[in-house]
């Protein structure tokens, strides 16, 4: 479904990201994994538009998406959350997921101003709201959330585009082991329903738990590529974790 | 219900203002607050709900209230006709504005915007040609013979573009901009053009404060560069502050108020400068949401 084509990006002298191919099938779990600095979030950032690569291709569904903004990729199905979380503060949650459905918007412009809130996709919104544990504090603001709440509601926000593809940047960064649980099962719903799921992770039980194919980067390249149990097993990717641990 | 409740009253208070204060002094005065109104609405549309410190908006009013009146004057048209033609112009500057303007942020599109306002106040001044400069346009009439009249006017167009504007920003498109306004990469990974948007709000905004600017020349009988100076920016700027940015009462709130208390300091002379910029000072240290965050915090 995507697939990145010998992807590099550079920022100023630092080589980020240096000849990543990666594909992800259609209605997959797949996990990007590799120790600090490794360039996983460069890379969810090239995948999502928000950078440009200096080299290589993007393909999504088949067709090309090199050089589309971010904005547009939306439209092609491509959702995402951020590692460090990028909610609307001061809009309350409601409207937080409602902003979401902003692709999905049809009601001719003269109707916004004569009826104004017209209540469509406000059913839905809650339903997301429900979906990720928020259904209770719809009206509350965003910002007073705590930070576990908040991730999930950068999840609902996101699942509002209705994306096929849905990348998520260390979903589980910061969580209590419940909080990791309850994720991970959200994480399997969203996947049963059909949707592509490509997770940037440091959490290794919820990488083993959910993803069928683990890409492993290293340095900003590839390192290695496999089924969880087979990057569990291999020493390089073992060495590339430990060595990282012992350098920090 | 309740909306409709409040713009029953809105407009029991518009129908009643010319009585209250009923003196040709303090009815000239509600004419200026009328305008204030449809000033301050426009600006926060930009910069309340949208997030863009745009100070560009006193050139905006300057080009509503030239371009009809010279439509009017030089060239006889119908003054509706010609007050259209002058707010689709200003919409249309706010546009090319606008082209500039999704580039910038926060300080930079400030400076840029304020620049603009400074060029056009220049042509205004300098364009003598078709604005007659400093010397100004004389023997303007308004649109309505009487004061009331106008009041009720342009105050009946201000409850109209304020049920619009509400409206708006109770829709999808409300919440678009204010996404913008809180988080511009955010917007995007939602599917947002922010540029679109952006430049949406600008245009809207910049043909309301044409719309006030079309009834000004009128009411004064003159027209001169200085009503359009710079500071004019900053006045709409103070009362969509003071009033609460980001709601659609505060900036009216703020323009009653800071029309009004002018007149009410003038015993303090040119000190009333100085009282006006410490209250400013005031509301933005202890009240960051205006005036109307008093009343609505729960």
């Amino acid at each position: 479904m995507l697939s990145a084509n010998n992807i590099s990006k550079s920022f100023g002298g630092v080589r980020a990201v240096r000849n990543v191919s990666l594909s992800v099938p259609e209605k997959s779990v797949c996990a990007l994994i590799g120790p600090n600095g490794a360039g996983k979030s460069t890379m969810l950032n090239l995948l999502s538009g928000v950078y440009q690569p200096d080299a290589g291709t993007l393909t999504f569904g088949g067709t090309s998406m090199t050089g589309l903004p971010a904005y547009a990729r939306v439209r092609l199905g491509i959702a995402r959350t951020f590692q460090k979380i990028r909610l609307f503060k001061q809009l309350s949650l409601l409207e937080n997921v409602l902003a979401g459905f902003h692709i999905h918007q049809d009601t001719p412009f003269w109707k916004y101003l004569v009826v104004g809130d017209t209540g469509r996709f406000r059913e839905e919104a809650r339903e997301l709201l429900a979906f990720v544990g928020l259904g209770a504090r719809a009206a509350d603001r965003a910002g007073a959330l705590p930070y576990g709440q908040q991730r999930m509601l950068e999840i609902a926000r996101a699942l509002a585009t209705r994306p096929k593809l849905f990348m998520l940047d260390e979903p589980a960064a910061g969580l209590n082991p419940a909080e990791v649980d309850f994720l991970l099962q959200r994480l399997v719903d969203i996947a049963k329903r059909g949707t592509t799921l490509l997770v940037v992770e440091h959490n290794m039980d919820l990488v083993m738990n959910v993803a069928q194919r683990v890409f492993v980067l290293d340095h900003g390249e590839p390192l290695f590529e496999g089924t969880p149990r087979e990057v569990q097993a291999n020493p390089r990717v073992i060495e590339a974790y430990l060595g990282g641990e012992f350098a920090a | 219900m309740r909306r409709a409740a409040f713009f029953g009253i809105a407009i029991a208070l518009v129908a009643a203002a010319p009585w209250l204060l009923h003196t040709p002094y303090w009815r000239g005065i509600l004419v200026i607050c009328a305008m204030n109104v449809l000033l301050a609405l426009s600006l926060n549309l930009v910069m309340g709900y949208t997030g863009q410190l745009n100070l560009g908006q006193s050139a905006f009013f300057g080009i509503g209230a030239y371009v009809s009146t010279i439509l009017v004057k030089t060239y006889h048209w119908n003054f509706w006709l010609a007050s259209l033609a002058a707010v689709a112009f200003a919409g249309v500057v706010g546009l090319a504005l606008a082209a500039f303007a999704v580039r910038l942020r926060g300080h930079y599109l400030a400076i840029a915007s304020l620049g603009f306002a400074v060029i056009t106040y220049q042509v205004l001044v300098n364009w003598e040609k078709v604005t007659e400069g400093v010397r100004g346009i004389y023997g303007i009439l308004p649109p309505v013979g009487s004061t009331v009249g106008l009041f009720y006017l342009i105050a009946g167009i201000g409850v109209l573009v304020y049920w619009l504007m509400d409206n708006l920003v109770r829709s999808p498109v409300g919440d678009t901009l204010r996404a913008i306004r809180e988080d511009e990469v955010s917007a995007a990974s939602l599917g947002v053009r922010s540029y679109v948007w952006k430049a949406f709000a600008f245009s809207i905004g910049a043909g309301v404060a044409g719309l006030a600017g079309v009834f000004y020349p009128g009411f004064v009988g003159t027209l001169v560069p200085d009503a359009f100076n710079i500071v004019e920016s900053f006045t709409m700027l103070a009362m969509v502050i003071v009033g609460g940015m980001g709601t659609m009462i505060g900036p009216v709130v703020g323009a009653v108020v800071l029309t009004f208390l002018p007149e009410l300091l003038r015993g303090f002379g040119e000190l009333r400068l100085m009282v006006y910029g410490i209250a400013l000072t005031l509301v933005v240290l202890f009240m960051p949401g205006g005036i109307v965050q008093l009343v609505k915090r729960k």
